[in-house]
């Protein structure tokens, strides 16, 4: 079986809000800190659903609407970056899951 | 409903789902709050049910036609990987057949919304069959509290109040650190990412495939090569028509050894011995989720405070000592034990801590915490290098000597050993590992 990549596999995830454009985000990166005092940066690894990117200046981007709302990061980051809270059903993104 | 509940059951998850089941049974009045569109729905597990628990709460539950689980459990394999090859401790037994059945594996999302569904039953056979709920879409933002005893909850701008909150909210207990029990930052050593697919295959192929009959299944871990160099293990459950393969993680280990989850997965797909099983498969869902590790360092201070009792993962009630990952089961006794304690309380009109605390005690007299406990040290061992590399190595290098038949005369099988032994660890280190595992399992 050939290995899906990272985006196809996101492809397979149901989120939820899909329709809506304007989401609240329900994580919130302050990426000045990944940008100045971070050692590791490694929010850009860790994530299963590569929400954490870094450019070709090794500046790291987050963006929320691939969450699949798995905790890791929450644990990863020691550095005070990341306030993490659950998707607001209304508002937010997050998943749903048709296996689980 | 303005009228103030027995309880307010926070999660629809295996451990919120029996606490409401247990109260709906004793007619109590509750309110069981699920964030998601439907219980399930935000869950994600390995995932094998441990145990016969569910028969508690759901009677004869294999006798239904389509209950929410998938396959029983007669046949377990663990198997230690090296970059080439597997070897396998395989046990199949008939006695494992019979109902009520010691394990089964379930997909959450599939499986949580049928245990919802027996749960509203028992709910509209209550007393209380008009005034308690199962409300979902709705996230909880506080428990509120008043003179440090939980009152209620909030949820945007409206409040719902009781005399007690079972918080069931999973291992990202974000309301277990708002009041207290833990603290607000937990850090990532004692914490694992699961991660899995789901692979589809006609159910003919998949039944012959892992030699499946009527709705028996199979359970195999993986230890070795599969976590390439990370702290952790690897699974494969049958489903109906899917596998559920996966693998769990150490958060701190990828941090320090730059490596992603997904390519972890990738690299476990490409083993031969899961090439080959998966080989005409099509991946349906991918999926990922934190898990605690069942090192008691990580838990919350207390499982219980006035007004408040944890349940299931939001206590980090996890653990795999190396015979299975327990989770689910842990969830489901934690449930029980929970919704009880607040039956016993409402009986004597008394929510504090000091009624409360007979949950402590129902815990640990309960095998989850006597095995958590007891199975410290077997955690601990179960996280060393030499357990996740060398040994693995080792028995692969022997078994890969030992199966190898050549036209030349055969070696004795203790110089093998010996020979393995030499090159992957040394026979102190086995001593000790010896030694440490004779006491800890």
């Amino acid at each position: 079986m050939k290995n899906l990549k990272l985006t196809e596999r996101l492809g397979l995830v149901s989120y939820r809000n899909q329709s809506k454009s304007e989401i609240k985000p329900h994580i919130i990166v302050d990426t000045d800190i990944c940008n100045s005092t971070c050692p590791h940066k490694c929010t850009t690894w860790v994530c299963p659903a590569n929400c954490y990117t870094m450019d070709e200046n090794n500046k790291v981007h987050f963006q929320v609407e691939d969450c699949i709302e798995c905790g890791t990061c929450m644990y990863a980051c020691d550095q005070g970056a990341v306030d993490w809270n659950y998707p607001d059903p209304e508002i937010g993104r997050g998943v749903t899951w048709n296996f689980g | 409903m303005d009228e103030k509940f027995d309880c307010i059951v926070i999660g629809g998850g295996v451990a919120g789902l029996a606490a409401a089941m247990t109260l709906a049974k004793n007619n109590m009045k509750f309110l069981l709050i699920e964030r998601g569109e439907f219980a399930g729905s935000k869950n994600v597990s390995g995932g094998v049910l441990w145990g016969s628990d569910l028969a508690k709460l759901v009677p004869n539950y294999w006798e239904e036609e389509d209950a929410g689980w998938e396959r029983f459990i007669n046949h377990r394999r663990l198997t230690l990987m090296d970059e080439q090859s597997a070897f396998t401790l395989d046990f199949k037994s008939s006695h494992f057949n019979e109902p009520p059945y010691t394990g089964v594996v379930v997909l959450r999302s599939k499986f949580d919304n049928w245990l919802s569904g027996k749960v509203q039953e028992a709910i509209d056979a209550s007393d209380y069959a008009m005034d308690s709920f199962i409300a979902t879409n709705i996230k909880v933002d506080e428990v509120l509290m008043e003179n440090d005893k939980a009152v209620g909850i909030r949820t945007g701008e409206d409040e719902f109040h009781a005399d007690s909150v079972i918080i069931a909210e999973g291992v990202n207990n974000l309301l277990t650190r708002q009041v207290g029990l833990q603290d607000k930052y937990v850090p990532a050593d004692h914490m694992l990412t699961g991660i899995k697919e789901i692979i589809r295959f006609d159910q003919d192929v998949l039944e012959q495939k892992f030699q499946l009959n009527g709705l028996s299944g199979m359970s195999n871990e993986f230890v070795g090569w599969a976590t390439d160099g990370v702290e952790g293990g690897g699974f494969l459950y049958t489903n109906r028509d899917t596998i559920s393969l996966g693998l769990v993680l150490g958060i701190k280990d990828m941090r320090e050894k730059k490596k992603s989850p997904h390519d972890v997965l990738n690299h476990f797909k490409t083993h031969p011995a899961i090439a080959d099983i998966i080989k005409d498969g099509e991946v349906v869902e991918y999926s990922a989720h934190v898990v605690s590790s069942g090192d008691k360092r990580a838990m919350p201070r207390e499982l219980y405070k006035d007004g408040i009792l944890l349940a299931g993962e939001s206590a980090n009630l996890l653990m795999n000592a190396g015979k299975a990952i327990q989770g689910m089961d842990y969830a489901m006794r934690s449930g029980i034990l929970a919704a009880e304690t607040i039956v016993e309380a409402k009986k004597k009109e008394d929510f504090s801590s000091a009624t409360l605390k007979a949950y402590r005690t129902k815990m640990d007299e309960s095998y989850v915490m006597k095995d958590i406990n007891g199975f410290q040290d077997a955690v601990h061992l179960l996280h060393t290098e030499t357990m996740q590399q060398k040994v693995p190595n080792l028995i692969c290098d022997f078994g890969r000597q030992f199966f190898t038949i050549k036209n030349e005369p055969t070696p004795k099988s203790k110089d093998m050993l010996k020979g393995a032994v030499k090159r992957h660890a040394s026979f102190w280190e086995l001593a000790k590992l010896g030694f440490k595992a004779g006491k800890s399992l």
